[in-house]
């Protein structure tokens, strides 16, 4: 049983990143679940898909259940921490998009200390990814989900073959499939264990 | 193959002999007719996207009435709208086999309410399905067109976000569409339910609906499911909350037989006494509603059953909100009385920022709030609708005081006009102005209500993924769709004074909103411009190019963001600034500052 929590805002492409996770373990010939959020959180506000791959019911991780955070925005890392534990790796983009309570509000966004230390106090690893910058240099500034599923897939943690991401990739990418896998390569390359 | 509940209905029901597919969008039911739109002219059969459910489900009911099989999905909120033309249905009863699909939602993921649909099946007198996961609901459609046929009855197929947003593994067969015409058979005495008809076709609905028990009672998706070794104690679930329950009862080592109906209406009385009769506690584990509770209490007093009940009407279980595995898991400890280790609820911190869902960059309903907030100076009340627009509630506008459902804003402008005296503004968009707007219209013409109408017109149905509506220019599904002009309905409504504006030009549609003020009878502005995020997608949205803030002409007053909203403006530690991959083009920010900082980038 792997539990993967992906959260970031709406408009990043967090659906297709976990649809992607859902097809590679399908294609792997494991069960999995997934949940998503549609409607309107899309417009800008946080969106929560969970991937559950193995022997489940229901589709939603409960508190401190997640085997991987994956995070597409700093703040909303600190917001996902309730489904953390010490068991837990913590993989986020470095991608700040300040919303407008802090703007508004004069609420403060968190600094890259308070997400440090607060991710490393719950977790049991936190590996940070300039997902904007590898999707840049990919040629596709738009594919920073990508550089995430990328990520997630060199940690090894899901159990699935880097052959099974890049088919489902080609089976949820309509644009630039090429330069997205270079995005895909990168993310993996930065996350895989050191040889 | 990987579906999610939403598609997986659209392949069932393919494979059914389907013929004829409506809809109104609404999230969590948005995707069937999304995928429909797609395959339908593939696949051989008639969908449209209607005016609104009610209208959607009457296109459906003169298909089913004819023979042919038909669907109609909305969400859940959609059937108010849609219960007129259902309640006599199921009188009339149906020839070819008809599901309505309805999506609830608790917790209000995306909606006015979480209101529980499984009682519309008690009140119309509906057969329903309650599929719990992406197979089921493949399976069950197909069950549902077959029981339908069956009994000559409409039938309810009710899913919940859970079911209808999850994606899982789902084992598919052969698509098979019906055919695309069949001649209705002339039957005034079944299907024209003046009051002699409508009193004996009552006796009929009640007739086929013990029919119906039985087919429960018997159906394969009323089944016990053993979690360790059974035994005496047992759990009556269904839908979603099954999946918790199960999760929760293994996870929990219980001993416990979970009763799990997916044919839950009628409910299977034989079975359920049954499981009563040889279970000494009964927990019935359900979101919303206790329907199948009262139920379970009322089999097991009719029979003068021992058996202890346990649900929400004791408190065992909540009433409010969707569940999870860690709720069930409560209830069922306490329940039976089971030790477990009390998890506690994880809070977050109290000071991170918010983040909820926004106005996009380029969006034209920021630019119209902005303008009309400074038209008003904010002394006016604001009946509001729903749509992207309703985002108006939030700081800085502050645009919605008022809003109950699709196309209230109109007719709650009137009473909000005739006994208040602050001027009243309904805001309204394009796609729920020909859903439900145009009889609030009418009225306020006869009736002499004075206040103001703003159509905002964003040439879609934006909230729920961009789907067609009457007024579109085209519709994906029906290539020679005829476009209904807005102004022709307003003008035809009797309305005297009409104005369209560009709600880019703020203070043209500041000017416009000043003067439909000062008129003595209902006024309409119709505030037109596409919808940023598909003038982005088709690449000609910028009327103007990106923006950037002169940081030395800034005087720093913050009026970019206390007057106005773009996710594309942040302001941190007193510093303004525009992201310009964020950045939309639309050139309204440069017209909110007031000392002209905000300029054209090079």
């Amino acid at each position: 049983m792997v539990d993967v929590y992906l959260v970031g805002v709406g408009g990043q492409g967090i659906i297709t990143a976990s649809k992607i996770v859902g097809d590679a373990a399908t294609l792997a010939g494991k069960k999995v679940l997934l949940s998503e959020t549609h409607g309107m959180a899309q417009r800008g506000g946080s969106v929560v898909c969970t991937a559950r791959i193995g022997d489940v019911r229901s589709p939603l991780i409960p508190d401190h259940g997640a085997d991987v955070v994956l995070s597409f925005e700093l703040l909303e890392t600190l917001r996902a921490l309730c489904k953390a534990s010490k068991n837990t790796v913590v993989i986020s983009s470095t991608e700040r998009i300040v919303p407008l309570s802090v703007s508004t509000q004069k609420l403060r966004y968190p600094t890259m200390e308070d997400v440090e230390g607060k991710v490393m106090r719950t977790a049991k690893a936190f590996m940070q990814i300039d997902a904007p910058r590898v999707a840049a240099d990919s040629g596709v500034p738009m594919s920073s989900n990508v550089v995430m599923v990328g990520a997630l897939a060199g940690t090894g943690i899901t159990g699935l073959d880097r052959a099974h991401f890049e088919s489902a990739m080609k089976m949820n990418i309509r644009r630039d499939l090429a330069e997205n896998i270079i995005a895909f390569s990168e993310g993996y390359r930065l996350a895989s264990p050191q040889p | 193959m990987l579906l999610m509940g939403n598609e997986a209905i659209v392949r069932g029901a393919l494979e059914a002999r389907l013929s004829v597919a409506t809809t109104y969008p609404g999230t969590p039911a948005s995707e069937i007719g999304d995928t429909f739109a797609k395959v339908a002219e593939q696949a051989g059969i008639y969908f449209e996207y209607s005016t609104n459910e009610k209208v959607a489900t009457e296109v459906a009911i003169g298909a089913a009435a004819s023979g042919l099989r038909a669907m109609v999905s909305m969400k859940h909120v959609g059937v108010n709208v849609a219960s007129d033309p259902l309640m006599t249905f199921a009188y009339t009863g149906t020839r070819g086999g008809f599901v309505l699909v309805t999506a609830d939602d608790p917790s209000c993921h995306s909606s006015q309410n979480e209101q529980d649909n499984r009682f519309y099946a008690l009140f119309g007198g509906f057969p329903l399905f309650e599929p719990a996961s992406p197979q089921e609901c493949y399976d069950m459609v197909k069950k549902a067109f077959e029981v339908s046929e069956e009994l000559g009855q409409p039938v309810i197929l009710r899913t919940t976000t859970r079911v209808a947003h999850v994606r899982g593994p789902v084992t598919v067969g052969e698509i098979s569409v019906g055919p695309k015409k069949k001649e209705f058979v002339k039957e005034p005495a079944r299907f024209v339910t003046v009051p002699a008809v409508a009193r004996a076709r009552h006796l009929v609905l009640l007739e086929q609906l013990s029919k119906a028990e039985q087919m429960a009672d018997e159906s394969e998706f009323n089944t016990v499911i053993r979690i360790g070794d059974g035994g005496r104690q047992g759990i009556v679930t269904s839908s979603a909350a099954a999946n918790y329950t199960i999760d929760a009862a293994k996870g929990m080592g219980l001993h416990v037989d979970v009763l799990k109906l997916g044919f839950s209406n009628p409910v299977p009385s034989k079975k359920l006494l049954d499981f009563l009769r040889t279970h000494d506690i009964v927990v019935i584990v359900e979101e919303l509603e206790p329907v199948l509770e009262m139920q379970v209490r009322s089999l097991a007093q009719r029979e003068g059953l021992g058996t202890k009940v346990f649900g929400k009407m004791d408190g065992y279980m909540p009433r409010a909100y969707e569940f999870d595995q860690a709720i069930v898991t409560r209830g069922l400890a306490r329940a039976f009385s089971s030790d477990q280790k009390e998890t506690t609820r994880c809070e977050l911190p109290q000071d991170l920022p918010t983040r909820p869902p926004v106005l996009c960059a380029g969006c034209p309903h920021s630019a119209t709030y902005y303008a009309v907030n400074k038209a008003t100076n904010k002394k006016a009340l604001f009946a509001s609708d729903i749509g992207c627009y309703t985002l108006g509630v939030a700081p800085p506008y502050s645009t919605a005081d008022l809003l109950v459902c699709m196309g209230s804003s109109v007719g709650t402008a009137g009473g909000l006009a005739k006994v208040n005296d602050l001027p009243v503004i309904a805001f309204i968009g394009d796609s729920t102005f020909f859903h439900s707007g145009i009889p609030g219209l009418v009225n306020a013409v006869h009736q002499g209500h004075r206040f103001l109408v703003m159509i905002l017109d964003n040439r879609t149905t934006a909230m729920t993924g961009h789907q067609p509506h009457p007024g579109s220019a085209r519709d994906p599904c029906n290539p020679g769709a005829i476009s209904v002009s807005i102004e022709g309905v307003v003008k035809g409504c009797g309305v005297k004074w009409l104005k369209v504006v560009d709600p880019y030009d703020t203070s043209a549609t500041t000017e416009a909103v000043k003067e439909a003020l000062t008129q003595d009878s209902v006024s309409v502005i119709i505030a037109r411009r596409e919808c940023a995020l598909i003038a982005k997608r088709d690449e000609k949205g910028a009327i103007v190019k990106k923006h950037y803030i002169d940081q030395e002409a800034c005087k720093k007053c913050r009026t970019c963001v206390t007057k106005f909203q773009c996710p594309a403006i942040s302001s941190i530690d007193k510093l303004q600034t525009i992201d310009e991959a964020l950045c939309a083009g639309c050139g309204v920010c440069a017209q909110v500052c007031p000392y002209k900082a905000i300029k054209e980038a090079p």
